[in-house]
């Protein structure tokens, strides 16, 4: 039967030429060759760089102590020196302040995100947590090394409260002492608490805030009812993030802790230098043991991946 | 010059699971060239799935896709005899409607002025002279969805597939773009393989329908085959507005098989049927062929008739529908044209008898 | 979202205390900043304007040496973080295992410094020993040096820092783009790459662009991994924590803690400038594209 309908434009069809099968090379660098497992690399990456390295941290913690290095074997010594030395005790010690820089960072911050959520006109609410950007990018070193001047004994804080006559000696707490150490972490990790908090509420619908006006739920039971269980997989994740940086960066207590000021991050990196190699390890270990507890209990509670929807 | 019998596409027993779903079951049948097929059914039945496996956009877990004869299963989007318009938002938006346009032809490197010139007859062609320095977002969603159609139309594609490509517009302009398609369908006479979960669309667009509905070929046809003659309980459910009932096979006579309804016996004319006394079978009527009958009518066999309790009736503008319930309690809904509705008036509860001309029933062994 | 009852004196002070949020966390820093150009250096009752700090940072050939270090860093953490976090983004996009994925991109996030940092000094000195046996059992020496402390080790524990920030801003980018229109393009005839390059690529631009600032910023701030996994060389954060353990506060370091200041936030606040400036039109036409007009 004669076509009625020939195109009037077509003088090649594509539906002539479909291509042969392709031969062996032209398959490796094709879409299910090279060009599909090229999107592996990262995944390799970090298996090999991030993963491994982690996981044989666990080992080396029972190697042998050498005197420069360390040998293949089993002893627990470098856990034994850990839990019956002070260490022990400064590592419960750092989760306290931790704990302590995570509440108040949660006092200060996580008000901010639900405000920038609620109130903020929509357009420009990733514009004003966009400010808090800023003071997280300039160098952490920078930032704890300036507290220094701030809180110092002649420093702006207590030169400014003796010239408006509130004190007159200079207050010495808030400087080389725990709660500098404190006052360090919060300043550092603040920013987290507000960017985590609003990624969560970002996930939750506007009509649920009306739905609270509309029923008319206060403040207080629109905070506690709504908001903080809505938002609990965020605040969840920007508080283990503060947790574990507070105890890890070892930066802060150097900088702002009195003496004998030490956290995780700083018993391991004494020991590195101390050339003590398993006992680093051992601490590491019990480190990344604490952020695994964490994050799996937070991950039974709040179910964490709640977090990503704005993202997936 | 084309002959209008060969097959543009051949489907094999083709398949795809995502893990342990199963999105299509070894799916097979083929597609003339030059033919406006549909593939219809309900949302989530695997009929996108099956487009995109023609396409190449995914893989199938097993079985061939043949285009013109050709195993292209292996073959990336990009390198088979196909082209495709999506639902919406797939205009790229950093491009105007020209470069859109001229998109495809750019990569084949078609001279400048060729290009000018085909881009230009497209978009003639879907009547958007003119706009070719448009942006998408300055465009309606009608206009956005024939500037697609343009995109893949110049490349004189011999296989164009539509996957929904009206699903994002308004009532009154889907009717309009359906009306296009088949025009510039015919106009341009390759293939369209247009998928849609709406049945006045594929009734309107389609020489061939084939029903899709849980990874299975449920059946295909013409237009009027699918709707006035459905062979499966299935169609008959999903195509038109049908009255579905289920009884048992009492006997079978000929080309006539009597059903026993429990409460009623009738005849359904089913030549060549499998069914055999003693089957759980169904049948289907047309809801705009049942009528209110009188019990003495049916007596010389060109009327089948069952008793039913009066409902309500059901004010739809152009249609009225009068429901009734059957002893089974089932109930079933006879449809007029409002302005022929010379029915009268029943009381709810009232007892009626209803009945189909004998022969416009369908018998559904599946 | 407004609220039409509320008090727009409570808006006010709740503005108020954000913003004071802002500048606290900001202030130090600028404080240092101000100090750095005080020829008295700190604490001192005189304030004289100077730039002899910075000049004798910018003489010193160590810490200029230090500073083509830290630039070199840069330079290759973003060459190479970069393009990964984009693969990543791609791949995690079309992964449905993506709970796994994403848990193996973001945990470093999660490690501090010095433990992520220690944990990989063992690491690469315990390969670095098994390649030298594997050498000396084969008679060969094909594996000598790889991953001695050094370049390479600094960079990949730079990756490892870098990236999960480059795959969060590249991913939010991408959340708005519509993978419809790569399938238009296959569909038109483009390859991958193609639909990549000319249809997806310029639509994340600005995303990519940004990451491209993050990770440049962060690597040059990086001290404590940078410290324990480079080998021989010092870069620029190196020496000023050295510097500040060791001499304590001298009107040097105030000045490289200036430098190192005025770099980030010139960086990173240009491009916050640049996103509010052009932020209202990228809004109304993202709007526009999302939502086509839905009659003739």
């Amino acid at each position: 039967m004669e076509s009625t309908a020939t195109p009037s434009s077509s003088p090649t069809r594509r539906g002539r030429d479909i291509p042969a099968s392709p031969v062996w090379w032209q398959r490796l660098l094709g879409e299910n060759g090279i060009q599909k497992w090229v999107f592996f690399i990262p995944i390799v990456f970090f298996v090999l760089f991030f993963a491994a390295p982690v996981v044989l941290t666990i080992v080396f913690s029972f190697f042998e102590r050498t005197q420069f290095w360390m040998e293949p074997g089993f002893t627990l010594f470098a856990y034994e020196n850990f839990f019956t030395s002070a260490r022990a005790e400064n590592y419960v010690f750092s989760m306290l302040h931790s704990a302590a820089a995570v509440v108040v960072s949660f006092v200060l911050g996580f008000p901010i995100a639900v405000f920038v959520r609620r109130r903020v006109a929509k357009a420009a609410q990733h514009r004003v947590i966009l400010l808090f950007i800023l003071p997280f990018m300039i160098s952490e070193l920078v930032r704890v090394f300036a507290m220094r001047p701030v809180l110092g004994r002649n420093g702006v804080v207590n030169n400014f409260l003796i010239d408006i006559g509130i004190i007159n000696e200079p207050i010495t707490i808030i400087l080389f002492s725990p709660l500098g150490v404190i006052i360090g972490d919060v300043m550092s990790f603040l920013p987290f608490m507000i960017f985590a908090g609003f990624l969560a509420l970002e996930a939750v619908q506007n009509y649920i805030f009306e739905v609270c006006d509309d029923l008319g739920a206060g403040p207080a039971r629109l905070f506690g009812d709504i908001i903080v269980p809505l938002a609990a997989p965020g605040i969840f994740a920007g508080s283990v993030f503060i947790f574990v940086n507070s105890m890890g960066v070892a930066l802060v207590p150097t900088l702002l802790g009195g003496p004998g000021a030490v956290n995780a991050g700083l018993i391991a990196n004494q020991a590195i230098v101390a050339l003590d190699f398993p006992l680093a390890m051992a601490i590491s270990t019990i480190m990344i043991l604490t952020l695994v507890l964490l994050l799996y209990v937070g991950h039974r509670l709040f179910d964490l991946t709640k977090v990503l929807e704005p993202i997936s | 010059m084309r002959n209008s019998s060969d097959t543009a596409v051949e489907v094999v027993d083709l398949g795809k699971n995502y893990g342990t779903v199963k999105a299509l079951n070894a799916v097979s049948f083929t597609i003339d060239s030059g033919q406006y097929y549909a593939l219809l059914g309900p949302s989530g039945g695997g009929k996108t799935t099956l487009l995109r496996l023609i396409g190449g956009f995914i893989q199938p877990t097993a079985g061939q896709v043949l285009l013109h004869g050709e195993d292209v299963s292996h073959l990336p989007p990009n390198k088979r005899p196909t082209s495709m318009v999506f639902q919406s938002y797939a205009l790229f938006p950093h491009m105007n409607v020209e470069r859109n346009v001229a998109y495809g032809l750019k990569l084949r490197k078609v001279p400048a002025n060729e290009m000018r010139d085909k881009v230009d007859w497209m978009l003639s062609m879907v009547g958007l002279d003119g706009y070719n320095e448009r942006m998408p977002h300055e465009l309606s969603g009608g206009q956005q969805q024939r500037v697609q159609l343009a995109r893949s139309l110049v490349l004189d594609a011999d296989i164009l597939l539509l996957d929904e490509p009206l699903a994002a517009l308004d009532a009154k302009l889907r009717k309009d773009m359906c009306l296009e398609l088949k025009r510039i369908q015919e106009k341009v006479g390759i293939t369209f393989i247009h998928v849609t979960h709406n049945q006045e669309e594929a009734l309107t667009v389609a020489d061939r329908i084939a029903i899709i509905a849980d990874g299975d070929l449920i059946e295909q046809g013409t237009a009027r085959d699918i709707y006035e003659t459905p062979r499966k309980r299935f169609t008959a459910g999903f195509i038109g507005d049908n009255n579905v009932l289920g009884g048992i096979v009492a006997g079978v006579s000929g080309e006539r098989v009597t059903v026993d309804l429990d409460f009623a016996k009738v005849d359904i004319a089913a030549p060549g049927t499998t069914a055999a006394a003693g089957d759980q079978v169904s049948f289907s009527v047309r809801s705009e062929l049942l009528r209110m009958v009188d019990p003495g009518q049916t007596a010389d066999g060109a009327w089948q008739s069952v008793p039913a309790t009066y409902l309500e009736t059901i004010y739809l503008g152009l249609t009225t529908s009068h429901l009734v319930r059957l002893p089974d309690g089932s109930e079933v809904a006879a449809r007029f044209v409002s302005s022929e509705d010379d029915i009268g008036s029943f009381e709810t509860g009232q007892a009626v008898t209803i009945g189909w001309p004998s022969g416009r029933a369908r018998l559904h062994v599946s | 979202m407004y609220d039409d009852f509320a008090n727009p004196w409570t808006i006010r002070l709740k503005w108020s205390y954000l913003l004071l949020v802002v500048v606290a966390l900001l202030s130090p820093v600028f404080y240092i900043v101000y100090i750095s150009f005080n020829e008295h250096g700190f604490s001192a009752r005189i304030y004289e304007f100077t730039f002899d700090w910075y000049r004798v940072v910018l003489s010193d050939t160590i810490l200029v040496s230090s500073l083509s270090w830290t630039v070199y860093l840069a330079v290759t953490a973003v060459a190479v973080t970069i393009p990964m976090a984009l693969l990543s983004a791609k791949f995690y996009k079309r992964s449905r295992r993506k709970v796994a994925f994403v848990a193996l991109m973001l945990s470093p996030l999660f490690v501090p410094a010095d433990i992520m940092g220690s944990s990989l000094l063992v690491f690469f000195k315990n390969l670095s020993g098994a390649f030298s046996w594997l050498d000396s059992v084969l008679g060969v020496n094909w594996f000598d040096g790889w991953f001695d402390l050094g370049f390479l080790t600094a960079l990949i524990g730079q990756i490892i820092y870098t990236h999960p920030y480059a795959f969060i801003v590249i991913l939010i980018t991408m959340s708005r783009y519509r993978n419809q229109q790569t399938e238009a393009a296959r569909a038109c005839g483009a390859t991958a790459w193609q639909a990549f390059w000319q249809v997806e690529f310029p639509q994340i631009r600005v995303g990519v662009f940004s990451s491209c600032a993050f990770v440049t910023i962060l690597s040059f701030n990086e001290a404590v991994r940078t410290a324990l996994l480079k080998g021989g060389f010092d870069t620029f954060s190196n020496v000023l924590v050295a510097q500040m353990l060791n001499i304590g506060m001298s009107g040097e370091s105030y000045a490289m803690a200036g430098i190192m200041s005025i770099v980030s936030i010139t960086v990173i606040g240009s491009i916050i400038v640049y996103t509010l400036v052009r932020a209202e039109r990228l809004e109304r036409k993202a709007r526009a594209m999302a939502e086509p007009v839905m009659s003739i």
